[in-house]
């Protein structure tokens, strides 16, 4: 097995004890039993964290974008509003479970679990730290990708079960929209592996250091584009603004979620928000040096971790305040230019990107621009 | 104990929905089956070791032919073409009767007989025989460039035509409107 959280656990005298006392009590080789319990647990907590998460994205959406128009947001439920997030949970889940009469049943149920499958998918591989990953697999990243292409589909799966004009076309747009988005998030993605040589996250990682000039984005110009170019095509993978076409109020109520109420309704947001966090995990792990602190530490030391932990989150969190700040400041493109954008623009961009990475591989023998500037 | 478990839970998977697809009456729900029998496929790989294949069978048939199926049903119109069906198989009058059921029966005798000899051999076989879990990858990768590549140039070539082709498809055409 690879590097992954019970590999790091089961360096721990209580781990070990733990596992040759229940070797002795059940008369046979408990590693397997354990390591199947610890992901259980870890999985349940990293899933319950990010549901939290979750959660408050949406209370930092309003906080956020009071702050941008000058109002003040909720502030009525608990401190500064921060309990409104239990509040709108209690309302959802007490909400009229509404069910459309021409709707088709099971499709209309099994969406919303579909989006979350997708989204909750992408939290195994996700890196907090060097050694809280549920699993460092090889093809981390590509596992991701294609995980994460789940989630289009319950969009897809939504919007024509609930046997409403409004859902069915943000559905379909949906569904065209994240399938076109996924060609630029790919290409950028493959150009970071090859300069990393590996597709699991540990090797994506550990070739970048804590410092800014260690970083992937600042390692050559095409980089830096690509950088770019995957955080556009993830606000659009995401259906965030100004790409939330899917669900435009102006034209399609609310898109491919219009049918549905109360906690339904709910598990598609709550996927959103967190696939933002997840999108900006994965810019921040591929791009911005992911967890690496600036000094250098053990990292079987608890502390470190720790501090690991906190820089993911650090970084992940100011992007996801980016990614409140561009909804909130630009306005919603067009269908038409929506395409426009992906295939005659980002598309070709992140080709380019991808060749020119290549090329700076083999001609600079894989050294950044800043060792070739001050060496 | 662990992968057997995945494996058995994966089996369960593949074949339940693959039956669920044949008995279903509606073509929405045969293509949502349809994905749960392909993520099982992926999760039987997965326990056999091949990282990357589990992964791309994933990406290609989750991410890219469930989608356009279901697109090309919605497209086409989905439920309301079942009356259009049932009357194609009224007017072909071999399937349905006696004679489409005596070719059925043999063809999956065949088919039986072959899995059989297959599964018979591969007993002898263990799986996850592979020391360790090195990565699929970088063999993958090295094996596409060495030894396969020509069948790999030559995909390329399919791709560039396949992708040119749909976009000579998808062009708009202005000239015939004037």
């Amino acid at each position: 097995m690879n590097n992954s959280l019970v590999t790091y656990l089961s360096q721990f005298e209580i781990f070990k004890s733990l596992n040759t006392g229940l070797s002795s009590m059940l008369g046979s080789d408990a590693s397997s039993l354990i390591a199947f319990t610890t992901f259980l647990v870890a999985g349940l907590i990293i899933t319950l964290v990010m549901a939290t998460v979750g959660g408050y994205g949406t209370y930092a959406e309003r906080k956020i974008s009071a702050d941008l128009q000058g109002r003040i947001g909720p502030n009525r439920v608990g401190p500064y509003g921060l309990l409104q997030v239990l509040a709108d949970g209690v309302k959802m889940i007490l909400k009229e479970d509404v069910f459309p009469r021409d709707a088709d049943k099971m499709l209309f149920y099994f969406a919303p679990l579909l989006a979350l499958i997708g989204v909750f998918g992408t939290l195994a591989v996700l890196p907090f730290s060097s050694h809280l990953a549920l699993a460092d697999l090889n093809v981390g990243v590509f596992y991701l990708i294609a995980i994460s292409s789940l989630v289009g589909l319950s969009v897809f799966l939504g919007g024509y079960a609930s046997n409403s004009k409004w859902a069915m076309l943000g559905g379909m747009r949906g569904a065209s929209q994240i399938i076109s988005y996924e060609i630029p998030v790919t290409l950028s993605i493959i150009a970071i592996t090859i300069l990393a040589g590996g597709m699991s996250f540990s090797s994506l990682i550990g070739t970048q250091g804590g410092l800014p000039h260690e970083w992937y984005i600042f390692h050559n110009p095409f980089t830096f584009i690509g950088f770019f170019v995957f955080f556009v095509a993830g606000l659009a993978e995401t259906n965030r603004a100004p790409f939330d076409l899917p669900e435009a109020e102006s034209e399609l109520v609310s898109g491919y979620h219009t049918e549905y109420t109360g906690m339904r309704f709910g598990l598609f947001a709550l996927a959103e928000y967190i696939e933002v966090f997840v999108v900006s995990g994965v810019a921040v792990a591929l791009f911005l040096g992911g967890y690496n602190l600036p000094i250098h530490a053990d990292p079987n030391f608890f502390p470190v971790q720790l501090a690991e932990v906190g820089v993911f989150f650090g970084k992940t969190l100011a992007l996801y305040y980016v990614v409140i700040w561009v909804r909130w400041t630009f306005p919603r493109v067009r269908v038409d230019s929506l395409m426009v954008i992906c295939w005659k623009y980002l598309t070709p961009i992140a080709i380019f990107n991808l060749v020119g990475v290549a090329i700076w591989l083999v001609a600079f023998d894989g050294r950044s621009l800043f060792n070739l500037i001050t060496h | 104990m662990f992968l057997n478990l995945l494996f058995i839970v994966s089996a369960i998977l593949t074949i339940g929905a693959a039956v669920m697809v044949l008995v279903t009456k509606n073509i929405m729900h045969a293509c949502v089956y349809l994905l749960g029998s392909l993520i099982g496929v992926a999760g039987l790989y997965a326990t056999m070791g091949a990282d990357f294949v589990a992964v791309t069978q994933l990406m290609v048939y989750v991410g890219g032919v469930v989608i356009l199926m279901v697109f090309a049903v919605m497209l086409t119109g989905g439920k309301d073409h079942q009356s259009k069906t049932q009357k194609l198989l009224e007017l072909i009058p071999n399937m349905g009767n006696k004679w489409s059921y005596i070719v059925g029966g043999l063809t999956a005798l065949v088919i039986t007989f072959v899995t059989f000899n297959i599964v018979r051999e591969s007993s002898s076989l263990k799986i996850n025989e592979r020391v360790g879990f090195k990565s699929t990858v970088d063999e993958i990768g090295f094996s596409l460039i060495s030894d396969h590549a020509l069948a790999f140039e030559i995909s390329s070539v399919l791709l560039v035509g396949a992708l040119v082709g749909a976009a000579i498809i998808a062009r708009p055409r202005k000239e015939r409107q004037k």
